[in-house]
């Protein structure tokens, strides 16, 4: 089932410069997973131990993945994957 | 307290002082008495033209700094409320409301004041180090933008630019929140799950907690954060202390939306007010020889700045160093800043990303790693400031605090930009919150004052604290840098976002603690925006004569303060458009602006184009000039 990976501006020297790149995938891991594959980096641009980064917001369709089953979210078909930063004011926390 | 400039002098800012300017003056007179300046005062009054003051130390000449209402010739009168309106500043806060209105803060003048001394302060940097300066010249309508910058940079975007009108924007539920025993609060985090665990426990269904946290963590950016209405009807259900248990559990934030009084009854604010909006501490024994000669016409040409900083206070501090000539080095983690792909995009990049960094030279490193700081060591040994915003405590995990850098240069200014007044992990009771723009809003009385003024019941999704904190900090690295010129002497700078709220609420503790000095308030007679024809108007009276002079030309009966007598203004403001009538009131000197609630069309106005660059998005020009 194809998925459309929306590609943040930050991943593109990864994906050769792909903005929209279609993809398969039952889940959003499986999705990364073979991003991965074809585009090697993508996936610790992601997620670290299983977990993808908090200043990472991944959305299926509207859908905050964080609200749904994290990276075991299930894809259907023509589903969008888009990843954002997130953004805030004030100091910043550094993870030691 | 320590005072780096009690050698220096402030001369001729003038005791009498036209409504427009007295907020700027009052705030240079703070920001001055607190950095040790003796101030003589001795001209009278000023009438049209630029407010200006001379700035003098013992190893310089003097400086003369000119304020002036716009960056042109214009002489067109301005107050802080009509300069909000114009620059867009009330659309922005406007958008949570859905109507454009004036923060109910002297933002602009305190900005213009801060941005004076610092320009000041730079250029007898400059002459110190051979460039021969001894004119400075700033704008309030530049300092205006300059708050603006990102906003602007999102607005004017050729690829799908942000359109967020106040009116136009979704009226819904906004932060902050209410309890069932009517204690208004906000909340905050930066993680997704605690948000998720946060609301699970009050109850609200996981796809509404999602939408509204896509809204809730965008809010920085847009300043609009419609939630759904489930949510603060959820939180009605309990009390604010079994909210305060809930967030205890969950690892959410919690802050009342304290007001002016609650402040003053802590303990450390008296201290605070009195230090300013900068700690000082001096590393006497510099011995390298800094003061080398610029390389430039720009004052802080041939300085080095290390910036390891993220999102806005820190970044914007850099972004004025590097205005002021500075070559601003800015750490980003390997693979660069997430932030560098936040929406809308030019050339690949996040507008409001580059809006605040396009100027500096970036070295990829993993601060947490020891070839990472190590690396940042080799930098800092070279360098002439080192400026970060990292939470309390975390300079001396990654051993890159305060004693380790200065032991490497002496001479080194390390700047601290924080939420709160430290970046120790002990001290006081706020800095368990997270130091974000909206939680010291709340914190410190600003965000109950903005409420007041604006009928809401917090503070401004614009991010007020942010920017006066970036500016604040790049001041006290200047004044640093200036000390370090004059007396050998290296230091550490630590300024915050609760230090930019002292520093806005300076009258109301100089009321409070000072009754006898100087109260620079101006209150107005008639500060409002109004419907026209075609768009609308923010007009703003001072004195009597000016109320007079409006009724005249509006003819209607003269009865200020009175329901019926603001209806009648209502009514006859719909007869014209706004331009119309600013072109009749230009003419009478009443201080009156356009609304421009489209932040894209600022490039438009005449006026405001010598502030403005435009290309793949609208950039700020620098808002000092130098001679």
């Amino acid at each position: 089932m194809p998925i459309t990976v929306n590609v943040p501006t930050i991943l593109r020297p990864l994906t050769h410069n792909q903005k929209k790149i279609e993809i398969e995938g039952a889940n959003v891991l499986e999705i990364i997973e073979r991003m991965e594959q074809q585009y090697p980096g993508f996936k610790a641009k992601l997620i670290t131990n299983g977990k993808e980064h908090h200043f990472i917001n991944i959305y299926v369709n509207d859908d905050d993945i964080r609200f749904g089953n994290g990276l075991s979210t299930k894809l259907n078909d023509g589903d969008t994957l888009t990843i954002l930063p997130a953004v805030a004011g004030g100091q910043e926390k550094v993870d030691c | 307290m320590n005072r780096p400039l009690t050698d220096c002098v402030i001369s001729g800012l003038p005791q009498v002082i036209p409504p427009d300017f007295s907020a700027i003056a009052a705030s240079i007179r703070y920001q001055a008495k607190t950095l040790g300046l003796t101030i003589e005062s001795h001209q009278d009054a000023i009438d049209k033209t630029p407010l200006s003051f001379q700035f003098a130390t013992p190893h310089t000449t003097p400086i003369t700094c000119n304020i002036t209402r716009w960056n042109d010739s214009k002489l067109a009168p301005v107050t802080e409320n009509t300069m909000q309106a114009i620059c867009g500043l009330m659309s922005v806060h406007g958008r949570a409301s859905g109507k454009p209105q004036s923060l109910g803060l002297n933002y602009v003048s305190t900005l213009a004041a801060a941005l004076a001394l610092q320009g000041v302060a730079a250029a007898s940097i400059g002459q110190l180090r051979g460039v021969p300066l001894s004119n400075i010249h700033i704008s309030m309508a530049s300092a205006a933008l300059m708050s603006m910058g990102q906003y602007i940079a999102g607005a004017t975007t050729s690829e799908a630019p942000e359109k967020l009108l106040p009116e136009s924007t979704e009226l819904a539920a906004q932060p902050p929140f209410k309890s069932q025993d009517g204690i208004i609060f906000e909340l905050e985090t930066l993680n997704a799950e605690i948000w998720k665990k946060f609301w699970t426990e009050i109850g609200v269904d996981l796809a509404l907690a999602s939408r509204g946290w896509k809204s809730f963590w965008q809010r920085y950016a847009k300043a609009i954060s419609p939630l759904p209405e489930e949510l603060p009807q959820a939180i009605l259900n309990f009390t604010y202390q079994q909210i305060a248990q809930i967030c205890s559990r969950t690892g959410m934030a919690i802050c009342p939306v304290r007001s002016f009084h609650d402040r003053v009854n802590d303990s450390d604010s008296k201290h605070v007010w009195l230090q300013g909006p900068w700690e000082f501490l001096f590393q006497p024994g510099a011995k390298r020889e800094f003061s080398q000669h610029a390389t430039n016409h720009l004052p802080l040409s041939g300085l080095t700045i290390i910036e390891s900083c993220r999102r806005i206070q820190g970044p914007l501090a850099g972004h004025l160093l590097s205005l002021l000539g500075a070559n601003v080095i800015r750490i980003e983690p390997p693979g660069g800043d997430p932030l560098r792909g936040m929406p809308p995009l030019a050339d690949g990049c996040s507008a409001r990303f580059d809006a605040l960094n396009h100027l500096k030279d970036v070295r990829e490193i993993d601060i947490k790693s020891a070839a990472g700081q190590k690396e940042i060591k080799e930098l800092v040994r070279q360098a002439d400031v080192f400026l970060h915003n990292w939470m309390p405590g975390k300079a001396v995990l990654l051993n890159l605090d305060y004693d380790g850098l200065t032991a490497i240069n002496p001479s080194l200014i390390y700047a601290y930009a924080g939420g709160w007044s430290t970046d120790s992990a002990e001290h006081i009771s706020s800095s368990a919150l997270p130091g974000t723009d909206f939680m010291a809003q709340a914190y410190s009385g600003i965000a109950q004052k903005i409420a007041k003024a604006s009928g809401i019941e917090g503070g401004s999704l614009f991010t007020v604290l942010d920017v006066l904190g970036g500016v604040i900090a790049a001041q006290g690295i200047c004044v640093a840098l200036l000390n370090r010129c004059m007396n050998n002497v290296g230091a550490k700078v630590t300024s915050s976002l609760m230090s930019a709220a002292t520093l806005l609420c300076a009258d109301d503790f100089q009321n409070l603690y000072d009754p006898s000095g100087t109260d620079s308030s101006t209150k107005s007679m008639i500060n409002a925006v109004y419907a026209t024809k075609h768009e609308k108007i923010a007009i703003e009276c001072h004195d009597l004569d000016t109320v007079k002079k409006l009724t005249a030309i509006l003819s209607i009966t003269f009865a200020p303060g009175t329901t019926a007598f603001h209806q009648q203004i209502s009514d006859r403001f719909l007869l014209k458009t706004a331009h119309e009538w600013i072109e009749i009131f230009e003419q009478e000197n009443i201080p009156a602006g356009v609304v421009n609630e489209d932040l894209s069309k600022l490039q438009t106005i005449a006026h405001l184009q010598r502030d403005l660059c435009p290309g793949s998005y609208t950039k700020i020009n620098s808002p000092w000039s130098f001679q």
